[in-house]
Order: C-alpha cells, then sequence, then structure tokens
C-alpha cells in the first residue's frame, strides 16, 4: 500500500477541507506560500528565492556603504561595535547554537586574545610582532586555551560545563585585575589599570588608525567568519553538529564522535573570540579587565538568543539590533526623546501584535484613560509631592509636561521607597498578566502598562546604563519562555 | 535443493562470551554466550525485561559489560566508544525512535555517513574539490539507501523534517540511516513494534531483502511472533538476562522453558 | 611560583595554632552557609536536572529583605522591639520572602520549558539572575549597604552588642554569639530539611518526583504541586542563609550572590549533585577550603583555588563525594 499524495478532492466552498491521503507536508504547503502573498509578498518571495551568497552581497553592500553618511564618532559606535558583537555572537554560536554547549566564560576568549595582543605588541615588555604574525598566534593560542577547557570538563554535560566556564571567567577576572602575578619585573597584566599603548592594526607598513579603516578590516573578517561558518554548517561537520544536538547518544551509535566535535566547536567559538579580541585591543589601543565583565558576556548571549539560536545571520541581525538599541540607551549618548519614542513605540508594538485588533485598540485606550484618571485622582486628593517629581532629562518641554499630565511621578527625595514598591508591583502585575487569558489578561494588561510607564519614568530612565542590564535579562526569559528559535531562527520541534 | 557441499560454511561474524552485567545489585545478563554468522537473521525473544535491548546496548558499547567478550570478526569491541563500533560494522536501530527529527529526512542518512567519511571543517570552509566530492558522494550514497524502501522516502519526502513522517515511516528512516553507516551487521530493536498485519507483512519481505540483495547480517530483536517465525534463520530466547533456548523457530517456540517465560508455569502444564 | 610558596608556608607558621582555629572556626561558619545554599541547588537538580542560576540572587534577596525589617525596626541602633524578636522577624519574612521569590521565579521562568532542551531553562535561568542583580542593583543605587550587628541591641555602656559577645575562647581566640548562632540555625534548619526529605509523606513525594517525573505523575502525585513546594523550601533555605550572612559580616550588596552561589554549587557539586547529605558535607569543606586559602595564601587567590578544586573533582570524581553513578537507562 503506497501512500502517494493523492490529488486533493475538488474545493467546496465554506467547508474545511481534509485531504485524504495527502500527507501534512504537502497540506501545509499552502500555509507556506501565504506567507508571501500579504503586502510584503513581493519582496518576501524575492528574498527566499534569493540564493544566500545575493543575501550576503547585499548585506556587505548596505555595510559598506555606512562610513559615507556617518560621521567617525557615529561610525565608532554603530558601526564598528555592532560588526565586533556580530563576529563575537557568530562565535558563540558555533560552541552554543550548534554544539548545544553552554559556554559562560566565552567572554574570557575575547579577553585572552586582547591581552595576548597587548603583550605581544607594545611597550609593556618591549615585544613589538607585526601584526600577521600576532593575530594567527593569539587566535591559535586562544583556540589552545578553549582546547584544554574542553577537557576538562570529561562529560561535557551542558550543565557541568556552564559552571566550569563560568569559574573559568572569575578566574581569568581575578587574575587579570587583582592577581597580576610579577612575570620578569612587571605585573603580567597590568591590574586594574590594564595595558596601554597598543600598536595598531599594521599590514604591510600601512596602518590601521582611522575608524573607517578598522571598520572595513573588522566587516571584512565578519564576511570572512560568516561565509566559513554557513560552509561549514553545511558539510558533515555541520550534519554532525546538528545531529549531537538532536540526539547525542544517537549521534554516537551512527558513528558521530560526540566528544571530539563539541571540542571541535569549543575551539572555533575560542579562536574567533580570541581574533576578535586582538583587534578590538588593537583599536583601542588598550585593554582593561572591564572590558570582559559578565555584563559583556550577557550582551553577547542576548545578541545571539534574539537573532537565532544556530543561525548563521542571526547574530548579525542580534547585534544590529541590540547593540543599536543599546547605544541609544547609553548616557553619553544620550538621545532623550528618542530614548523615550522607542520605550512608548516598543510598547504599543507590543501591544498591536494582539489579535484581534480591536482588542489592541482597547487596551491602548484603556491604558491612556486610566493614566490621565489616576493622575487626576491623585493631584485632586494626595499632596503634590506625589505629583512633583521631574520628568526625566526631555528633549522638548512639551513632551515633558504631556509625560508629567499622564504619569504619577512623586517628588523623589521625599518618597525614596516609592521607587522599590513600584518596581516589585509591576514585577507582581506581571506574572499575573502572564497567568491570565483572554479578557482577563487584556484588563489587567491595562493598569501594568500604566505601571510601566511609571517604572520607566521614575526608576528606569534615570538610569540606562543598569536599565540595559535588566532589559537583557528580560530578554533572554522573555525569548526562551515565548520563542526560543529567537528572530529568525527555525523553531524545533520536540516530540516528547 | 543444496547439496551440503555446495552451501557456503558459516562463518562468525559476532561472537558473545560469557557476557555479563549488572546494574546496581540487579543482574540484568548472565553469562550469556551468543554467535552471529554470516548473513544469517538471528532473533532474539524473551518477556519484557529479559535484557535484549540491554544486549544490543552492549554490543554497540553503550554500556560495556562487568565480564566477558564481545567480538566482531574477530576484533573486540569491549571498551570501545560507540562511534567506533559503528564504524567497524555494527549498527543499531532504536525500540523507542531516536531519529534526529529537526533534520531532513536526506540529512538523517547523510549525517550518520560520518564515520566513512573524512573530509574535516577546515576543508568544508574553503569548499575545496574533495569536499564537493565527497558531499556529492554522501548524498548519492543516502539517495541509494533511501531507495531500498520503495517510493515512500523518496523524491519530495528527502527535504521533508523527520517529525513530518508517519510512524511506519520513520522506523525506514531509522533502518535507512542505520544501513547508511554500511555495516556489517545490523542491529534492529523491535522493527515491527506498533505496525499493522499489511506493514509487519512489509518489514518481514524488508528484513529478508537486506539478507539476500544487501548481504548484510541481522540481529533481531522482535516480540512479533510472525516477524520471528516469517525470517529467522535461528532464534534464542532469553529471560531474566540467561539464554533459555536456541535454535530453530518451531524448537524454541515449544520449548517448555520458554513457553513457561512468556505464559507461566501453568501453561506448561496444560500444554 | 617559588615566591608564592614561601608566603604560603610564611604564613602558616606567623598565623600558627591561634591563627589556624580562627580559620576553622571562619570556615565552619561559612560552611553552614555554604552548604545551606548548597542544599538549594541539590534539591533543585535533583527535582528538575536544572542548575537554579538564579539561586544565588534569591540569597541575596533574602538578606535584603531581613536589612529592610532591620531597617524597619529603626534598627540596628534603636531596635523598637527587643533584639530576640526583631531576629526572628528578619528570618521570617526574608524566608517567606525568598519562598515567594523562588515558586514565582519557577512558574514563570521554567515550567514553560519542562519539555525542552536542556539549554533552554538554562539560559533563562541566567536571564533570571541577571535581572535580579540588576533589579536591586537599581533599587539600591548599587550601594553596600552595612548595619553594624556589632552594635545590634547594644544598650549604650557595652562596646558590642550581644551578638558580637564572646561566648568562649579557645587559647585566646574569642567564640562569639553570632557564629555559634549561625552554625546552630543551619544545623537546625538541615536537621529539618533532612527529616521532611525521609520522614515525612511529601518528603516520600519529592523523591518519587526526583527519580522519575513522569511515574510519579501517574501515581497520583500532584509533580507541579512538589516541584512548587522545593522551590519553595530551597529557596527559603537561601533566604536564611542571606540573613545569616548579613548578621555575621554586617553587609548586604547586590552582587554578594553571584560569587556565594557560584561556591556553593561548587560545594553542591563536590559532595554529589542531588544528595542532600553531599550538599551539606560539600558546603563544609568549600567553608573551610575558602577559609584557609584566604587565611594561607591570599584573598585574591582563594577564588582560583576553589575553582582548582572543583576542576579536580571534574576530572577524577565528578560524581562528587556522595553522589550515585548515573546510570542511563537507554
Amino acid at each position: 500500500m503506497s501512500d502517494q499524495p493523492n490529488t486533493p478532492a475538488p474545493e467546496q466552498p465554506g467547508v474545511e477541507q481534509t485531504r485524504i491521503g495527502v500527507d501534512s507536508w504537502v497540506a501545509e504547503s499552502e500555509d507556506r506560500q501565504a506567507r508571501t502573498r500579504g503586502f510584503f509578498g513581493p519582496a518576501a518571495r524575492g528574498w527566499d528565492a534569493s540564493p544566500d551568497s545575493v543575501k550576503l552581497f547585499l548585506f556587505i553592500a548596505v555595510a559598506g556603504t555606512l562610513p559615507f553618511w556617518m560621521n567617525a564618532g557615529d561610525l565608532f559606535i554603530y558601526g564598528l561595535f555592532t560588526v565586533l558583537y556580530a563576529t563575537l555572537g557568530l562565535g558563540l554560536n558555533v560552541v552554543v547554537g550548534f554544539a548545544g554547549l553552554l559556554d559562560l566564560g566565552y567572554v574570557a576568549y575575547f579577553g585572552i586574545g586582547a591581552y595576548g595582543y597587548a603583550l605581544v605588541s607594545s611597550d609593556h615588555y618591549g615585544i613589538h610582532w607585526p601584526t600577521l604574525a600576532a593575530l594567527p598566534a593569539l587566535t591559535a593560542f586562544t583556540g589552545l586555551v578553549g582546547l584544554l577547557l574542553g577537557f576538562t570538563s570529561r562529560r561535557l554535560v551542558g550543565d557541568y560545563f556552564a559552571i566550569v566556564t563560568l569559574f573559568f571567567l572569575q578566574a581569568f577576572l581575578v587574575f587579570t585585575n587583582t592577581a597580576n602575578p610579577d612575570i620578569a619585573g612587571v605585573g603580567l597584566t597590568g591590574g586594574s589599570s590594564g595595558i596601554g599603548n597598543l600598536d595598531p592594526l599594521k599590514f604591510f607598513g600601512y596602518a590601521l588608525t582611522s575608524v573607517k579603516q578598522q571598520y572595513y578590516f573588522f566587516l571584512a573578517v565578519l564576511v570572512l567568519a560568516t561565509a566559513g561558518l554557513y560552509f561549514a554548517n553545511r558539510s558533515r561537520t555541520g550534519r554532525a553538529w546538528r545531529a549531537l544536538r538532536e540526539d547525542p547518544l544517537a549521534a554516537e551509535v551512527m558513528s558521530i564522535p560526540v566528544n571530539r566535535l563539541k571540542r571541535l566547536a569549543i575551539v572555533m567559538g575560542a579562536a574567533l573570540a580570541g581574533l576578535c579580541g586582538g583587534i578590538f585591543a588593537a583599536i583601542q589601543t588598550a585593554v582593561t579587565s572591564s572590558n570582559f565583565t559578565l555584563n559583556v558576556l550577557i550582551f553577547i548571549f542576548a545578541v545571539v538568543i534574539l537573532g537565532g539560536l544556530g543561525s548563521i545571520a542571526g547574530p548579525i541581525l542580534g547585534a544590529i539590533v541590540i547593540n543599536v538599541s543599546f547605544q541609544f540607551l547609553q548616557p553619553q549618548n544620550d538621545h532623550p526623546d528618542i530614548k523615550r519614542w522607542l520605550f512608548y513605540g516598543a510598547i504599543v508594538l507590543f501591544v498591536a501584535l494582539m489579535k484581534p485588533w480591536y482588542r489592541a485598540v482597547v487596551v491602548l485606550g484603556g491604558t491612556l484613560a486610566f493614566g490621565f484618571a489616576v493622575h487626576a485622582i491623585v493631584s485632586a486628593t494626595a499632596a503634590t509631592s506625589w505629583t512633583g517629581g521631574a520628568v526625566t532629562d526631555t528633549g522638548h518641554a512639551s513632551v515633558g509636561k504631556a509625560i508629567a499630565d499622564w504619569v504619577v511621578i512623586p517628588n523623589q527625595t521625599l518618597h525614596g521607597g516609592f521607587d522599590t514598591y513600584a518596581y516589585i508591583g509591576l514585577v507582581v502585575l506581571v506574572c499575573v498578566v502572564r497567568s491570565t487569558s483572554g479578557w482577563w489578561r487584556s484588563l489587567i494588561l491595562i493598569p501594568t502598562l500604566y505601571m510601566t510607564a511609571v517604572v520607566w519614568e521614575t526608576v528606569l530612565a534615570p538610569s540606562p546604563a543598569v536599565t540595559a542590564e535588566i532589559l537583557f535579562g528580560v530578554l533572554l526569559i522573555v525569548i526562551m519562555t515565548a520563542r526560543p528559535q529567537g528572530l529568525i531562527g527555525t523553531a524545533r520541534v520536540e516530540i516528547v | 535443493m543444496t547439496t551440503p557441499e555446495s552451501k557456503p560454511e558459516p562463518r562468525p561474524l559476532l561472537e558473545l562470551a560469557g557476557v555479563s552485567m549488572s546494574f546496581g545489585g540487579l543482574l540484568v545478563i548472565d553469562d550469556l554466550d551468543l554467535v552471529v554468522n554470516e548473513r544469517e537473521v538471528v532473533s532474539v525473544i524473551g518477556p519484557n525485561g529479559a535484557g535484549k535491548t540491554t544486549l544490543f546496548n552492549l554490543i554497540t558499547g553503550i554500556y560495556a559489560p562487568d565480564r566477558g567478550e564481545i567480538r566482531l570478526d574477530g576484533e573486540s569491541l569491549v571498551g570501545m566508544p560507540p562511534h567506533k563500533i559503528a564504524r567497524r560494522g555494527a549498527a543499531r536501530t532504536f525500540q523507542t525512535l531516536r531519529l534526529f527529527l529537526n533534520m531532513s529526512v536526506i540529512e538523517n542518512v547523510m549525517a550518520s555517513q560520518y564515520g566513512q567519511t573524512k573530509v574535516g571543517v577546515a576543508r568544508a570552509m574553503f569548499r575545496t574539490p574533495a569536499m564537493r566530492r565527497e558531499e556529492r558522494e554522501i548524498r548519492a550514497r543516502a539517495e541509494e539507501k533511501l531507495s531500498f524502501f520503495g517510493e515512500r522516502l523518496m523524491g519530495y519526502r528527502w527535504d521533508q523534517p523527520a517529525y513530518s513522517l508517519s510512524y511506519a515511516n520513520r522506523r525506514r528512516l531509522e533502518i535507512a540511516r542505520a544501513m547508511a553507516t554500511e555495516p556489517r551487521i545490523l542491529l534492529l530493536d523491535e522493527p515491527a513494534a506498533g505496525m499493522n498485519p499489511t506493514e509487519t507483512h512489509e518489514i518481514t519481505e524488508l528484513i529478508g531483502k537486506l539478507r539476500d540483495d544487501g548481504g548484510y547480517t541481522i540481529l533481531l530483536i522482535e516480540h512479533d511472533m510472525h516477524v520471528v517465525e516469517g525470517i529467522s534463520d535461528r532464534v534464542v530466547a532469553l529471560d531474566h538476562g540467561v539464554k533459555i533456548a536456541e535454535g530453530s523457530f518451531d524448537a524454541v517456540a515449544t520449548d517448555p522453558r520458554v513457553v513457561e517465560a512468556y505464559l507461566g508455569t501453568k501453561a506448561t502444564e496444560t500444554k | 611560583m617559588h615566591p608564592l610558596l614561601f608566603s604560603i608556608i610564611d604564613n602558616i607558621r606567623s598565623l600558627g595554632w591561634g591563627g589556624a582555629f580562627q580559620l576553622l572556626r571562619n570556615g565552619l561558619v561559612l560552611g553552614s552557609l555554604y552548604a545551606l545554599i548548597a542544599l538549594g541547588y541539590t534539591m533543585i537538580y535533583g527535582i528538575l536536572k536544572l542548575l537554579n542560576f538564579a539561586h544565588g540572587d534569591v540569597y541575596m534577596v533574602g538578606a535584603f529583605l531581613g536589612y529592610g525589617i532591620l531597617t524597619r525596626l529603626n534598627g540596628p541602633l534603636n531596635l523598637a522591639i527587643g533584639i530576640v524578636p526583631a531576629i526572628a522577624l528578619m528570618f521570617a519574612v526574608a524566608m517567606a520572602g525568598s519562598g515567594v521569590l523562588g515558586v514565582a521565579i519557577e512558574r514563570f521562568a521554567y515550567r514553560p520549558l519542562r519539555n525542552a532542551p536542556r539549554i533552554a531553562p538554562l539560559i533563562t535561568a541566567i536571564g533570571v539572575s541577571f535581572f535580579l542583580e540588576n533589579s536591586v542593583q537599581l533599587l539600591t543605587n548599587g550601594y553596600q549597604y552595612t548595619y553594624n550587628p556589632f552594635e545590634l541591641g547594644k544598650t549604650g555602656t557595652e562596646e558590642l552588642g550581644p551578638l558580637y559577645h564572646t561566648v568562649f575562647s579557645v587559647a585566646g581566640n574569642p567564640v562569639t554569639t553570632v557564629q555559634l548562632f549561625v552554625v546552630g540555625a543551619a544545623l537546625l534548619l538541615m536537621a529539618a530539611l533532612v527529616l521532611l526529605v525521609s520522614r515525612t509523606k511529601f518528603g516520600k513525594s519529592m523523591r518519587a518526583t526526583a527519580f522519575d517525573r513522569e511515574a510519579a505523575s501517574m501515581m497520583g502525585i500532584d509533580t507541579d504541586r512538589v516541584i512548587a513546594i522545593t522551590f519553595f523550601i530551597a529557596s527559603m533555605l537561601a533566604g536564611a542563609a542571606g540573613v545569616m550572612f548579613g548578621l555575621y559580616l554586617g553587609v548586604t550588596y547586590y552582587f554578594m550572590g553571584f560569587l556565594a552561589g557560584l561556591k556553593a554549587f561548587t560545594a553542591a557539586v563536590i559532595g554529589g549533585i542531588g544528595s542532600i547529605p553531599g550538599a551539606m558535607l560539600g558546603g563544609l569543606i568549600i567553608g573551610l577550603v575558602e577559609s584557609f586559602a584566604i587565611g594561607y595564601v591570599g584573598g585574591q587567590w582563594s577564588d582560583i583555588v576553589i575553582f582548582g578544586l572543583f576542576i579536580l573533582f571534574m576530572l577524577f570524581r565528578p560524581r562528587g563525594l556522595l553522589g550515585s553513578r548515573a546510570i542511563q537507562k537507554v
């Protein structure tokens, strides 16, 4: 008895068509085609149909034009750093996405590469290797460190490996920051002040000293790494990685040397991170351990998770989204109005994703009304100090006034405890939202959204640096619980 | 009718001698001797908990025996990691399917060829001609193995994710994946589990085809006696880790100890 | 490396027996704290096979809750109520609050991922940990809060509050009330836990769920409830440890959970992850190792020493001292 797909039964309008004899993959093909039929249909179809090389060329073309319309300062923050995080994300993706190992010490490889460069290309020990020798050397060295670390966790089971690597990161930070042993009369790592005055990257006498040059160089590295990993993914090694991620035992029985492949992934990820470290150090012309903290690790994780674990383009997309938003939040690049629009815009977008559309409208309208109502009640009944707080950095006065009329911002000095209670209240409300569904959820969403605005204005906006870290943590939780495949990853099917 | 002289001398391919294994205090396999000759189909039967799957796990290196010898074509497998055993020529399917579900059908069959191929990740990243040639060979071999099952796993099915296959097709895919390792002995763990009579009949014929056309040696765990009867050259019965009978199907099926193991003492008395 | 070795020997000699006793005493106190936190790690790992990275931060939140209560009572200098009820209240609130936090974390961050591949809840756990640390940093402006327990309950004339009175001395080295209290309270809590797990019906359902969750639920055990209560107990212990840390060392700051959690996890692994007596033993060992490492080798190297110990166990005895060899039934 063969199960060839039969020709579909003739369409009957209004009746749900069950397609007996047609397997589910074929039956779902229409759904897959519907995706490309909407407003962006032709563009989506063109994108899907074009070979991956074309996509890469498009990316290079767009990225390559950046120096022509950005000034050097912006290019450094938005261009160079995005490329850096994209490359780091690619490397982490190999370890976490391909081999399924949680490497929490990844940023230590980044640091080892950077310090390695500092040791061989500066006045610290008077060693000045040419770049063409230094970069490959520290890449190989960092890969070797990764290999050694891989050997210690002999079972290479995810959980233990995570702790070993986290400890390794701690040890690295302690070693470079405080231990700083004396070797050859000089503190090896320069302690908390690090090592400065590093040689710039020099190729055949041509030094990369301007941001534009460094950007193009790093971009080239990113492109090469992307292409290399793309090909690796499509080879027998890539298949073996995916197999061991699916079912390590079955993979092992099917002739795949699981531990060896895991170590290979660790080494490759570490080597790439080391290379990034060396380039980064040269660009900064200095290296301190503060560049390699846990915060940076979480940043890279957020980049990979948001983009999509296991996909090649994922880290690049993730880096763009996260770095650009992050830099907006930085105090020194403060664009207060943009920051605010980003925040409220994100909320509106999130609500707009609700279906059906009228529910979203009700929630948004309700939140506005609720806010004004609360504000009016508080102004009328409570002391003026409850609404007397200052709205932090607004560009336009009218924006500030509108916000002050809507959000209850108490005077900070008189009501110091308000922050904590509001914050905790918000967390509780979010938990309640998560536990309810249907119309109840939409209803509770209204005070929750308002509370979010209150907390933003009073607690978060004044401290953008810490807020960014909080948002990273939340991002990891939300993505793993709601959409584990990230933005452009493919959803995994788990058959329990 | 072939004369005895023209029949080839049966050559042992897989030999187990005195194999014992315990989990904690529980003795699961007790001093087991087993021989599987080339191009034979040997079925292992026994009630649940008899140690059949443990036997497979021992042969494929997932567990290490406490005592005893396991030899494939004269070479000892004890202590070898599973992926090396796979390369030596022992491949298996799992009682509870363990496919690479999120990979496509053809990728499943291509992935298991890892042990016979050698292009490393460096050459892959540069897409050398050697790498491209090997990829083509891998793909061709995968398609060939899948064609063993008729039209079912061919054509448009190649690029479907494995989780979209029907149950029977998944069992077939798992066999195909094991075949792609070019094994000398195939260990099939309950290949007919959960199948209707027609599918069971097909599986029985398939196993015969594997032996006759494919030249495989097959060690089979099965509960369905139709399959066992239909295809086995020899049957081995286990109970509580001990071999209690061995021989042709008729001899084993009527052996009083086997009946007792499956049905209890009363059954042997009432027979 | 030579200078390091010489300085170690130097330190040992100069500290002498008195110093050694002090290190031992400190190590026991620290070890009790680590044991309490390690118990939480081991319980959660045993029941869900999950490394709860956020556990150390629950400990930190507990410390802050205790501190919050203390300041509400106008402590440490002008306690509104007696010192004993004050401390009792601190413990009650911290333990309850941490317990609730733990249950919430399980409910919203881990439960949706029960059937996901192992790496997913690990990543979420990191997210939760990061969220907690930075939230507390935000709300406390990153300050390291000190509250002098030396002052607690002081009535004006004596030098130190009753918590820091010497109870007895060994060769001139004092052992104070708070030190005895921490060790005693920890022992009490651990004993209660062991009784709960081994003697009660609920303890039996905990063990059943840890052994095989699916089978347990088919036997009529409400596994979701058992898991939630496990998290509650584990977090409660961590919260208690947080308050004790605050009383003993007098500081709380947002980052204290991270390192303590790491070391406590090491303790759980060394003792044998999933084993309750193992966690207690491991905690004690880590506490002693850290104390002696600080004393003999130097503060900046103590973390590296612990790291080295962890690596040694990973290489040579991954199942820990009291852990059982995991059999994977295929």
